[in-house]
């Protein structure tokens, strides 16, 4: 095989890691604003149950979660998988997970607020959804934002793992690359590309916590 | 088998929230011939098999089996679906639905209750791999050797207690399980294992492409390779074997046969004619 | 009609009483300063009247309207919706630690809840704002953010914010606490001139001299009860033991 010819298969496999990447952000990060108020929510039932669900999410492992969302429905509902449910079954177990990971670090930011901003907000006749909107969000996001940067720089990283359902994302197909050529070329490419990949990653993360900077 | 038990357990766990959001394919059974899909046949593979099935020059998906498949399809008219499987999770995936088979150097003998076969038609063996400089030379040089196997593999199964040859595997000093070939090689030059054992045609590809390594004489077993279909899927899997015997016929196997010959199964490897000669035989009777 | 009055309120941290059937009355343009010890439940109090804190026994008026009071069955009712939108623009509330909005700019944090919650136009609230600011001595510094400011000009925003929403009554909550002593001076001068505005004024503070000259009416609370009440003149002129121990205290 070229070295051409590699680096358009890696290239390739390095674009469906962007897809998983940033279709778990987009769905993770909402998803884990909604788990971290069940998380703090006052009825003990959602407590409970939220807690569960987080605590099975980081106490299990990404790869057994992405096989028992994509065979699940098989070997419980007994339905059949179309060929597009290997896609939609990682996007679903990835944001899942990392949703659980999110509402964590959304609500150590939402209890670090001080109550005297909730309490000069309701004085000033804020309403509730206003009050957390456009006062307390915008400075939760400040505070977390480091600890956002870790999980999505971790998220590139763990894009690999979706080999275990055989999606041809970069690292799956590095290691069929490297198979075939009986080298370990391909993993120091892949290696590269994952590394360009998280600095771009960790750029944009850093502009953004630059950009928040302008109070303290 | 224990990652299948866990990902029973999670997927209890998970299921309510995944069944919600799911889009399913058409839901009827099995179509016409066998098939999970109309027109489709599906082949599940390990790309990382060459030359049995893998990625070309080109980025295609290719190999030994997957051109057998395809010529297949060409006298079906079905359109051929290359499916690369993580190894591991092939039962799951064949169980399923997601493949129709598996075609990809896959051994019978062994796993006759667990799969339908279609007719054998390579003469495999495993065999043994060592560094030429590892001074071992037989398989009673093995004593007290750290030997590799691919998981979930028939060189294991072989190895391992209950398998023929477990009185040798229990001499070993160790037997270690790796994922791919690309790291047990690895892992040989640098001396963490001595010797691996593995299907003789991945074993000349994989010698062929590197410096120092041999193949010892002696051979673990001699075995079959056919395709795996599941359990009670028979219409599927008469269909296969008269279009295998088709393609003998009409030359195309050889054919095929012919520009692998150079990558690891040379001709004497091929064992369909015999097999569908003996099964004329049996049917004779 | 008062302006705001609180009949025999009640108020209990966990079985501890800190108000003890307090009932008082703030008329409009009168200035009320509240003193006394730490603890003795003056925060608390008004903590209370803005409805920061519910009331365990008692009743809130608001311009001659019944807003929160607390059933003989132990409810507690407490308006909602559109009322308590009403009841909130009848006060302002200015805090010990200014609790400004530190993502959003001085101007900002004065415009934002009089365009967002009062729904009136972006350019009169930023002229109104500035014309605040202006009056506060801080006309430079709209475009700074609170981090940039010192406390003493942080809580003169912090004024400024309150007085925007046009407020019947503002409340401080020891306004001064939190201040250097060099910067107090300048609050409080801010403070003394909006009673010439004749805007009702509610004052929790550790200032007597301060309070003796702004206030029209004191009331010197002691262990969640009113001690001592009356004019400025009166209650600093005032024999009683407590009150003596308290500014020997503070003379020290």
């Amino acid at each position: 095989m070229s070295f051409q010819v590699m680096m358009q298969q890696l290239g390739g496999g390095l674009l469906r890691s962007i897809e998983i990447f940033a279709l778990t952000l987009l769905f993770s990060l909402p998803l884990g604003l909604l788990v971290s108020f069940g998380r703090m929510s006052k009825n003990r039932v959602i407590r409970s149950i939220v807690w569960i669900y987080i605590s099975v999410m980081r106490g299990t492992p990404l790869m057994l979660q992405l096989l028992a969302v994509y065979f699940g429905p098989f070997y419980i509902g007994g339905l059949k998988l179309g060929a597009t449910w290997r896609f939609t079954a990682i996007i679903i177990a990835f944001s899942v997970n990392y949703a659980a990971y999110f509402a964590e670090i959304y609500r150590s930011g939402i209890e670090s607020m001080p109550p005297g901003q909730y309490e000069a907000a309701r004085v000033l006749g804020y309403s509730k959804g206003s009050t957390f909107f456009r006062i307390i969000f915008p400075q939760v996001v400040k505070r977390i934002l480091p600890s956002v940067t870790n999980e999505v720089i971790t998220l590139v990283k763990d894009t690999s793992l979706a080999f275990s359902l055989a999606y041809a994302e970069m690292f799956t197909i590095a290691k069929q690359i490297a198979a075939k050529e009986t080298s370990f070329m391909p993993f120091l490419a892949a290696a590269l590309f994952y590394y360009v990949f998280n600095a771009i990653v960790a750029f944009g993360m850093e502009r953004i916590e630059k950009a928040m900077n302008y109070y303290t | 088998m224990m990652k299948k038990v866990l990902a029973g357990v999670l997927c209890t766990a998970m299921a309510v929230s995944a069944l919600g959001m799911v889009s399913f394919a058409d839901e009827t059974e099995a179509g016409s011939a066998g098939l999970a899909t109309d027109g489709k046949f599906v082949v599940g593979f390990d790309a990382e098999y060459p030359p049995y099935g893998y990625m070309d020059d080109n980025g295609d998906y290719t190999g030994f089996d997957l051109e057998l498949a395809g010529a297949v399809c060409d006298l079906e008219g079905w359109e051929l679906v290359a499916r690369p499987i993580d190894w591991d999770s092939k039962d799951m995936e064949l169980e399923s639905g997601n493949i129709d088979c598996i075609w990809n150097g896959f051994t019978m003998n062994g796993r006759e209750d667990s799969y339908t076969f279609s007719v054998p038609y390579v003469d495999n063996s495993q065999v043994i791999v060592v560094a030429d400089d590892s001074g071992i030379e037989s398989l009673s040089d093995l004593e007290g050797k750290v030997v590799g196997v691919q998981a979930d593999s028939a060189a294991l199964a072989l190895l391992e207690e209950d398998g023929d040859q477990a009185d040798l595997g229990a001499t070993f000093g160790e037997l270690q399980q790796f994922g791919d070939y690309n790291t047990a090689f690895a892992e040989l030059q640098a001396g963490s294992l001595d010797a691996v054992a593995i299907d003789v045609g991945v074993a000349n590809y994989q010698t062929a492409g590197r410096e120092g390594y041999s193949i010892l004489d002696e051979s673990l077993n001699s075995e079959q390779y056919a395709v795996g279909f599941k359990k009670g899927n028979d219409v599927l899997c008469e269909t296969i074997n008269s279009d295998l015997a088709v393609l003998l016929e009409n030359g195309t196997f050889d054919e095929i046969a012919a520009k692998y010959e150079e990558m690891g199964i040379p001709s004497d490897m091929l064992c369909l004619a015999e097999s569908l000669g003996v099964k004329a035989e049996t049917e004779a009777e | 009609m008062a302006l705001l009055e609180m009949n025999h309120i009640r108020k209990s941290f966990g079985g501890l009483e800190v108000i003890r059937d307090i009932s008082l009355k703030v008329d409009k343009g009168e200035v009320l300063s509240i003193i006394g010890p730490s603890g003795s439940g003056k925060s608390t109090m008004l903590r209370c009247a803005t409805m920061l804190e519910t009331i365990d026994a008692g009743e809130i008026w608001y311009m001659g309207e019944k807003v929160a009071w607390v059933e003989p069955d132990g409810r507690k009712v407490y308006p909602k919706g559109e009322q308590l939108k009403k009841v909130h623009s009848c006060f302002g509330l200015v805090f010990q630690n200014f609790n400004l909005f530190p993502h959003y700019s001085v101007l900002k944090n004065i415009v934002d809840p009089v365009v967002h919650n009062q729904k009136r136009s972006k350019a009169e609230a930023t002229q109104e704002a500035m014309e605040l600011l202006a009056r506060m001595g801080l006309a430079d510094k709209a475009d700074a953010y609170p981090c940039q400011l010192s406390g003493g000009q942080c809580q003169r925003v912090a004024i400024a914010r309150a007085l925007a929403l046009n407020p019947q009554v503002l409340f401080f909550d020891e306004p001064t606490s939190a201040l250097d002593p060099e910067l107090t001076g300048e609050v409080l001068k801010v403070i003394r001139s909006l009673a010439d505005l004749h805007i009702a004024m509610v004052i929790v503070t550790h200032e007597m001299n301060f309070a003796r000259e702004i206030s029209d009416h004191v009331i010197f609370m002691d262990k969640g009860v009113i001690a001592v009440e009356g004019s400025a003149e009166e209650v600093f002129k005032a024999e009683n033991e407590r009150m003596r121990a308290f500014f020997g205290k503070l003379n020290h």
